[in-house]
C-alpha cells in the first residue's frame, strides 16, 4: 500500500429516525489533505451524516475509520480525541463566557487550575498562528457572526483537529467574511489539512473542492473529483428526477413614480448599550418595487431593516409607515413562530394582541391549511411547526406574512439555510408580491442573490446608507466603504 | 455583651446555615439546575447528624449529615438528570418526602423508642487577638468550626468556578448545554456531580442547625431555609462572595427581631423577617440591566 489511508472513511452508514430512514447504506471517503464538498438539499442527510462522523449521532449500521483506524465514537469528546474537530452551522459557543473560555471549554482534564491571563494568551498566540483574528478576552455574546466562526475554527485547531467539518460556514457570513473563510480553508489545506464542507451553494463548492460528494434522500449519489463532473451533472445528482431548475428572471421594474410606501427621514437609531448604529439616515421604497440591501454585519441593516418594519422606534427622525407591513426575521426559530405550537397558533400570533373573546380555532386552522398548501408547505397537516424541515418553516412565515396583502413587507435573509429549490420559491414568492404592489425591502448577505433580485440597491456603510446601482461591483464597493 | 454585638454575633449564627445551602445551591444552579428540593436535603441532613452523632459524636454527625444530603440529592439527580423530569415538581416533591420521612423515622427511632433527641454541640473556637475587636470581633471571630469553615469555602469555590476547567464546564452547561456537549463535556454528568454537591452542602446546612445552634433534633426545624437559599443566590447575583455576603445580609434580618427584643421596639417580629424578601425582590428588579442569571436555569434536560 502507497496510498496513504483516507483522512476519514465512513462505510455502509445507515440511520433510521422513527419511521424514516435518513441515510441509507452511506459510503463517504476524504482523502487527506483535501478540500471535499459534501453537496445535497435540505433533508437529504448531510449533516446527520456528519453528526455520527462526530460522534453526536450513533449510526445503526456502518463504521468510521479515521485515518486508516477503525474508531467507535460514543460522544464528541471521541472524534475529537482522533484528530476532527466541526464548525456547526448554528453555533456551538456559550454567549455568556468570553473567547477564551469558549476555546479552552472541554480542553484540559477535569481537575487541575487554569490561569485566565495565560490561556488567553496562549490564544492570542493561535490566532497569529492560523491568521484568525479575535480578541480573546471579548465576550462571545458582543461578537460579530463572522468572528464567532472563527472562534469555533480557533476551537477546533486549539485541539490539534487535523479534520474540520464545515456545516454551510458561509450560510451567515458576508461576501468578504466568506472570502476570507474560503482563503483561509486554502491555507489549512495546503498545509496539510482536510476540510469537509458542507453546502448548498454549488459554484462555489465546485470552486473550491477537490472532491465531491452528493447525497439525495439518504443516499449517496455522485462521488468523484471536480474535475471529472460539471455543472450539469452534479445538479442532476442534486435534484434527481425533480422539475427543472428555474432560472432567475431578470425582469426590474423601474419606478420613480409609484406611491411612497415606507419612508425613513434622518433617522438614528442606537443599541441598548447607547452607541449609534444608525445615523441620520433617509430610505424610501414605493408600491411595486423591490429594494435590496446590503452591509457588512453590524453596518446597521439590521436596525434599518426593523425601522421600516415598525419594529424598532428611532431616537430621532421621523418614519412614515403603513398600517400593514409583513416582516419576515433572519431567526425564524427564534424571532418568527414558536416551534413547539401548532400552524394555526402560529397564524394567529401575530395578530392575537388585537384579537379579543374567543378564538374561532376551527377557522383559523382551515385558514392555516389553505396558507400551507397555498405556498406548498410540505406536510400541510403537519402540528408543531418546529416538526416542519427548516425550508418549510420559511415558506410558513413568509405564508404568514403575506396573507392579507400587506402594503410592505421586510425580509431579512429569506433563504438562509434553504436548499437551491426551496430559496427558489421563496424568491418567486417576493417577486409575485412586489408584481401585486407589495413594497418589498430585503437584505441578503448573499450579495449574488440579492442583486439578482433588487430593483433598486441601498448599501448601509458603519451607520449610514447609500443608493447605489444594481449591480456586484458597484454594491460590493460600496459595503467596504469605497464609491 | 452589648445589644449591638449580640446582633452582630447572632446575625452571623443566623447565616450559617442559610450561607451552606445556597453555596451549594449556587453551584446546582451554575449547572442550570433549580433544586426546590433543598430544604428536604437540609432535613435530611439534620436527622443525619443526629443520628451519626449516636455513632460517633460530632464527627460521626458531620458525615451522618453530609451522606444523608447527598443520598436526598441523588434521588433528586436519578428524576432530573437521569429521567429528565421536570425540575420544579421534582425538587417540591423531594422537598415534602424529606420533611415527612425524617418526621416519620424521628417518631419512630427516638419518641416512640425513649431516646432523647439530644447531641453533644460543636465548642466555639476563637482567635485570641481577633475576638477583640469590638463588635465584629466575637461575631466572626468566636464560631463553631462550621462556620470558620465558610471562610475558606466561598473563596475556595470562587476559585474553583472561575480558574478551573471543571468550573468552567459547569458554567458552559448551566448557560449552553448543547454547546458544552460540542465541547466534549457531558452535561448529565456534571449536572449530576453538582447536585451531589448541593446535596453535601445542603445536609451540611442541616449538620449546623443541630450540631451548632439546637443541639437536638426538631421535626420541621428547616424552617423554610432551603427555600430562603434559592433567594440568597438570587441576590448573590450566582457569584459565591455575593451568596456568602448575601447570606450574612439575611442572617442579619433574622437576628433584627433578637435586636429588637432587647431594645424593646414594638414591631412585630414578621417585619424583619420579610427585610431580606424585599430586598431580593428589589435586586432581582435592579439585575434586568444585564441578566446574571446561568441562560439555561431551570430548562428540562434534553441532551
Amino acid at each position: 500500500m502507497t496510498v496513504p489511508a483516507p483522512a476519514l472513511h465512513l462505510r455502509g452508514i445507515s440511520k433510521r429516525f422513527g419511521s424514516t430512514l435518513a441515510l441509507d447504506d452511506v459510503s463517504f471517503t476524504v482523502a487527506s489533505g483535501t478540500l471535499h464538498a459534501l453537496l445535497g438539499e435540505n433533508g437529504a442527510g448531510k449533516t446527520t451524516l456528519m453528526r455520527i462522523a462526530f460522534g453526536l449521532a450513533r449510526c445503526d449500521h456502518g463504521s468510521i475509520e479515521v485515518d486508516g483506524t477503525e474508531h467507535h465514537f460514543h460522544s464528541s469528546a471521541d472524534a475529537i480525541a482522533a484528530g476532527l474537530g466541526m464548525v456547526h452551522q448554528h453555533f456551538m459557543l456559550v454567549p455568556a463566557l468570553t473567547v477564551t473560555e469558549n476555546i479552552v471549554l472541554g480542553d484540559c482534564g477535569f481537575f487541575g487550575g487554569f490561569h485566565p491571563s495565560r490561556a488567553a494568551e496562549r490564544v492570542r498566540q493561535l490566532c497569529e498562528e492560523t491568521g484568525l483574528g479575535v480578541d480573546p478576552l471579548a465576550r462571545v455574546s458582543e461578537l460579530a457572526v463572522g468572528a464567532q466562526q472563527r472562534v469555533e475554527i480557533l476551537k477546533a485547531v486549539s485541539r490539534n483537529a487535523r479534520l474540520l467539518i464545515f456545516d454551510e460556514p458561509t450560510a451567515v457570513l458576508t461576501p468578504r467574511e466568506t472570502d476570507e473563510l474560503y482563503s483561509w480553508l486554502r491555507v489549512f489545506v495546503r498545509g496539510g489539512g482536510t476540510v469537509v464542507l458542507i453546502t448548498h451553494k454549488l459554484r462555489e463548492a465546485l470552486t473550491l473542492a477537490d472532491d465531491v460528494t452528493v447525497l439525495r434522500r439518504g443516499r449517496s449519489v455522485l462521488q468523484s473529483t471536480v474535475h471529472a463532473v460539471d455543472e450539469a451533472q452534479v445538479v442532476s445528482a442534486l435534484l434527481g428526477e425533480g422539475p427543472a431548475l428555474r432560472t432567475p428572471s431578470p425582469v426590474r421594474v423601474n419606478r420613480t413614480t409609484g406611491d411612497t410606501v415606507l419612508s425613513a427621514t434622518s433617522v438614528t437609531v442606537a443599541d441598548t448599550q447607547g452607541s449609534e448604529r444608525l445615523h441620520g439616515v433617509n430610505a424610501l421604497v414605493r408600491a411595486g418595487e423591490i429594494v435590496g440591501i446590503a452591509g457588512v454585519e453590524g453596518a446597521g441593516q439590521w436596525e434599518l431593516l426593523r425601522v421600516l418594519a415598525g419594529r424598532v422606534t428611532p431616537q430621532s427622525g421621523s418614519v412614515r409607515l403603513p398600517a400593514h407591513i409583513g416582516f419576515v426575521p433572519e431567526d425564524r426559530l427564534r424571532d418568527a413562530i414558536i416551534p413547539e405550537m401548532t400552524l394555526a397558533e402560529n397564524v394567529v400570533l401575530p395578530r392575537a394582541g388585537g384579537l379579543h373573546g374567543r378564538i374561532a380555532w376551527s377557522t383559523y386552522a382551515e385558514k392555516a391549511r389553505a396558507l400551507a398548501l397555498d405556498h406548498g408547505v410540505r406536510p400541510p397537516d403537519a402540528r408543531a411547526v418546529g416538526t416542519l424541515s427548516g425550508g418549510n418553516q420559511q415558506k410558513f412565515v413568509l405564508a404568514r406574512e403575506l396573507e392579507g396583502s400587506p402594503e410592505a413587507l421586510v425580509v431579512e435573509n429569506p433563504t438562509r439555510g434553504l436548499d437551491i429549490r426551496a430559496s427558489d420559491d421563496v424568491l418567486e414568492r417576493l417577486r409575485a408580491a412586489r408584481d401585486t404592489g407589495c413594497a418589498v425591502v430585503m437584505y441578503s448577505s448573499d450579495l449574488e442573490e440579492i442583486v439578482s433580485l433588487a430593483d433598486r440597491m441601498l448599501v448601509c456603510f458603519n451607520g449610514t446608507v447609500i443608493e447605489t446601482p444594481v449591480d456586484t461591483a458597484c454594491v460590493g464597493r460600496a459595503m467596504i466603504g469605497l464609491s | 455583651m452589648s445589644a449591638l454585638g449580640a446582633f452582630a454575633e447572632s446575625s452571623v449564627r443566623m447565616a450559617t446555615p442559610l450561607a451552606y445551602a445556597a453555596l451549594g445551591e449556587l453551584v446546582v444552579e451554575r449547572a442550570g439546575i433549580i433544586n426546590i428540593g433543598l430544604e428536604g436535603m437540609i432535613i435530611a441532613g439534620a436527622f443525619g447528624a443526629l443520628a451519626g452523632t449516636g455513632f460517633a459524636g460530632v464527627a460521626g454527625g458531620l458525615a451522618g449529615a453530609a451522606m444523608s444530603g447527598v443520598l436526598v440529592a441523588g434521588l433528586f439527580a436519578i428524576f432530573v438528570v437521569g429521567l429528565r423530569s421536570d425540575q420544579i415538581i421534582t425538587g417540591t416533591a423531594i422537598s415534602l418526602l424529606g420533611l415527612g420521612l425524617t418526621g416519620a423515622l424521628y417518631q419512630a427511632m427516638y419518641v416512640d423508642a425513649g431516646v432523647i433527641g439530644r447531641t453533644t454541640t460543636m465548642g466555639v473556637w476563637s482567635l485570641p487577638l481577633l475576638r477583640s475587636i469590638p463588635i465584629l470581633g466575637p461575631a466572626f471571630f468566636a464560631q463553631p468550626a462550621l462556620t470558620w469553615a465558610l471562610y475558606a469555602i466561598a473563596p475556595a469555590l470562587g476559585w474553583w468556578l472561575y480558574r478551573t476547567p471543571a468550573g468552567l464546564a459547569l458554567r458552559a452547561v448551566g448557560e449552553r448545554p448543547a454547546a458544552a456537549a460540542a465541547a466534549g463535556i457531558s452535561p448529565s454528568r456534571v449536572r449530576t456531580f453538582a447536585i451531589l454537591f448541593g446535596g453535601l452542602m445542603g445536609g451540611l446546612s442541616g449538620a449546623t442547625l443541630v450540631l451548632a445552634q439546637v443541639g437536638g433534633f426538631a421535626e420541621g426545624m428547616s424552617a423554610g431555609r432551603g427555600f430562603i437559599a434559592i433567594a440568597v443566590v438570587a441576590l448573590g447575583r450566582w457569584t459565591p462572595l455575593g451568596v456568602w455576603l448575601a447570606a450574612l445580609l439575611f442572617g442579619a434580618a433574622s437576628a433584627l427581631q433578637f435586636l429588637a427584643q432587647a431594645m424593646g421596639w414594638s414591631v412585630p417580629y414578621q417585619v424583619w423577617l420579610s427585610t431580606p424578601y424585599v430586598l431580593t425582590l428589589l435586586a432581582l428588579a435592579g439585575a434586568r440591566r444585564r441578566s446574571v442569571a446561568p441562560a439555561a436555569l431551570g430548562a428540562r434536560a434534553t441532551e
